[in-house]
């Protein structure tokens, strides 16, 4: 029961998180219809899906509580305050899937009346978006145990289009440059292997490689095994830091 | 300083309790010492009173006993184990200052949100809820949002939530903020049925008023540090005894009291400050006996307020 009431909460704690499912839905549907013949084109918005969803559905899930002082009634319940953590993950993970899935059946009628669209390697598509949503939730949710309101959303996004200006900048003007090898190698470890993922999804994975041999099925299962590491390592830190951490009630 | 209630065995003991707080890389002459080095328990029914000025520490002591921040000496015991331990929680009951509530959830699944925390049944959290709903009478909106209540509905909500659990030990953080005067009437009546059921209740309240009407037992915090504790502060607080006569009273009083315990003379009227209940009787023995002509003797008690005035003072 107390998994299940923390999981609901991450559905129906904020009005806005009905209201951005139903614009993701929308913009996959007006890609889909805007650009039915470059194929894979509307699918890039899925795997944006995978890093814009969990940062704004875990926009405050803990921040709100603590700015708010709901946090310190939560903190004196007879629980390991990591369940609050876990389960809350649990929550916007599931809120993914079915995001992903509602999506793919979407696509699927769409496709089946109307012959817009693919749904070669449907599975593995949002398989992969489903992972990147993860990995992305769980830094979200581990940095807004640290910080107040709904700032985790605002500084992911920050440091997002920081390193992706930064990246583009240096790849522009000089891409064997040292600095973006370093910047490169510094992504490639702490962010979800984003372009991995793409290609594994579109079945192009083997021209691809991470760190191992040249099998495709190994390049996939290191994605994967990639994405899930991070998305737990993240979650340890999320744990960690709310289980030390101090709380202070509201003063407004 | 240590108070101890040695007929009841305590449910929450301090230690030594200091709280520094120190702000990330700043030097060591900006850190506060909020709660300088204290010790003292709160036996099981008793109810106690924490008052201090603001900045006094007050909420750092609170939450510290509510095991929401770390002490930098000193250890707090809640129920016999350390304060953030889960084993403590089980007897903690805790209502905030400021209480917050999911804006979408009604007051019905807010409680039952918080049976799930505690870890109760489906159908024990559907009892709990219908008991502290017929006890604090939230009928009325308890199917409304959260998001529409008033000060004195979350402050009811904010109790039931605190009292689901059954606590032994219950923590209220200025609990009648927002009551209408019946609310007020009935948070009492609570409090005290809970403090015989022997519930230990610390509450935090600057309405000195209403605490008077519940404890004769408090905590003076002032600048981190306890100035005066348990019910020393009522018991040996200094009373009044004014003593009417028929006339005489400046030579009455030159020959039978010393002139540090009058507070006014007059020819019909002497003010005199007594230390507690036992000495009035003696003073208007003693007076009687040296041939004073008393028409009429009035033994008034110093309230809370103004104790809370005259330590201020002191410390101040």
């Amino acid at each position: 029961m107390r998994a299940y009431e923390l999981m609901k909460e991450t559905f129906f704690r904020k009005m806005y998180i009905y209201i951005v499912h139903l614009s993701w839905f929308a913009v996959y549907g007006l890609f889909l219809m805007l650009e039915p013949e470059e194929d894979g084109f509307y699918r890039t918005f899925f795997i944006w899906g995978g890093f814009f969803l969990p940062l704004t559905l875990s926009a405050g899930i803990f921040g709100d509580d603590i700015s708010s002082g709901r946090i310190c009634v939560l903190a004196t319940r007879p629980l390991w305050l990591g369940e609050l953590y876990i389960y809350r993950l649990l929550g916007l993970s599931v809120q993914g899937g079915v995001h992903f899935i509602l999506a793919g059946g979407l696509l699927l009628i769409i496709h089946r009346f109307t012959g817009i669209g693919s749904t070669d390697n449907l599975g593995s598509w949002l398989f992969s978006c489903w992972l990147l949503f993860n990995t992305w939730a769980a830094l979200s949710t581990s940095l807004s145990v640290v910080v107040k309101r709904a700032y985790n959303f605002v500084f992911l996004l920050a440091a997002f289009l920081f390193f992706g200006f930064l990246n583009s900048i240096l790849s522009w003007n000089s891409p064997d440059d040292t600095t973006t090898e370093v910047i490169n190698a510094f992504v490639r470890y702490v962010c979800p292997p984003f372009a991995l993922l793409t290609k594994m999804a579109q079945g192009e994975y083997a021209k691809y490689s991470l760190i191992v041999g040249k099998y495709s099925a190994i390049k996939a299962v290191a994605c994967v095994t990639h994405t899930i590491v991070l998305t737990v390592f993240y979650g340890l830190v999320g744990v960690l830091v709310l289980n030390r951490r101090q709380f202070a009630g509201s003063r407004e | 300083m240590i108070y101890t209630n040695n007929k009841q065995a305590a449910v929450v003991e301090c230690k030594g309790l200091t709280k520094i707080y120190k702000r990330f890389l700043a030097s060591q002459s900006k850190a506060v010492c909020a709660l300088k080095n204290i010790s003292l328990s709160v036996a099981e029914g008793q109810i106690v009173g924490l008052i201090g000025p603001n900045g006094a520490g007050k909420s750092t002591l609170l939450n510290l006993m509510a095991g929401l921040i770390f002490p930098t000496a000193g250890c707090v015991r809640v129920c016999g184990y350390p304060a953030r331990s889960i084993e403590a929680r089980k007897g903690l009951g805790y209502m905030p200052e400021h209480p917050a509530f999911l804006g979408r959830y009604s007051a019905w699944a807010t409680l039952r949100y918080h049976g799930a925390l505690l870890g109760l049944s489906r159908q024990a959290a559907c009892v709990q809820i219908d008991k502290w709903n017929e006890q604090l009478q939230m009928d009325e909106y308890i199917d409304r949002p959260c998001g529409d209540f008033s000060q004195g509905m979350k402050q009811r909500l904010a109790l039931a939530i605190a009292l689901m659990s059954d606590p032994r030990f219950l923590l209220l953080d200025e609990p009648s903020n927002g009551l209408d005067p019946i609310g007020i009437i009935q948070l009492r009546d609570l409090l005290k049925k809970l403090r015989d059921a022997g519930t230990a209740i610390v509450i935090s309240s600057h309405r000195l008023g209403e605490l008077e009407k519940l404890t004769s037992d408090y905590i003076f915090l002032y600048r981190g540090e306890v100035v005066s504790f348990g019910d020393k502060i009522t018991a040996g607080q200094v009373g009044r005894l004014r003593v009417e006569l028929a006339s005489n009273g400046i030579d009455v009083a030159q020959r039978l009291l010393s002139p540090g315990k009058l507070l006014s003379v007059s020819e019909t009227e002497l003010v005199i400050a007594v230390g507690d209940d036992n000495e009035a009787p003696d003073i208007v023995r003693s007076l009687a006996e040296g041939g004073a002509r008393i028409t009429s003797v009035l033994l008034q008690r110093e309230d809370i307020e103004n104790v809370f005035l005259r330590l201020y003072n002191e410390r101040a």
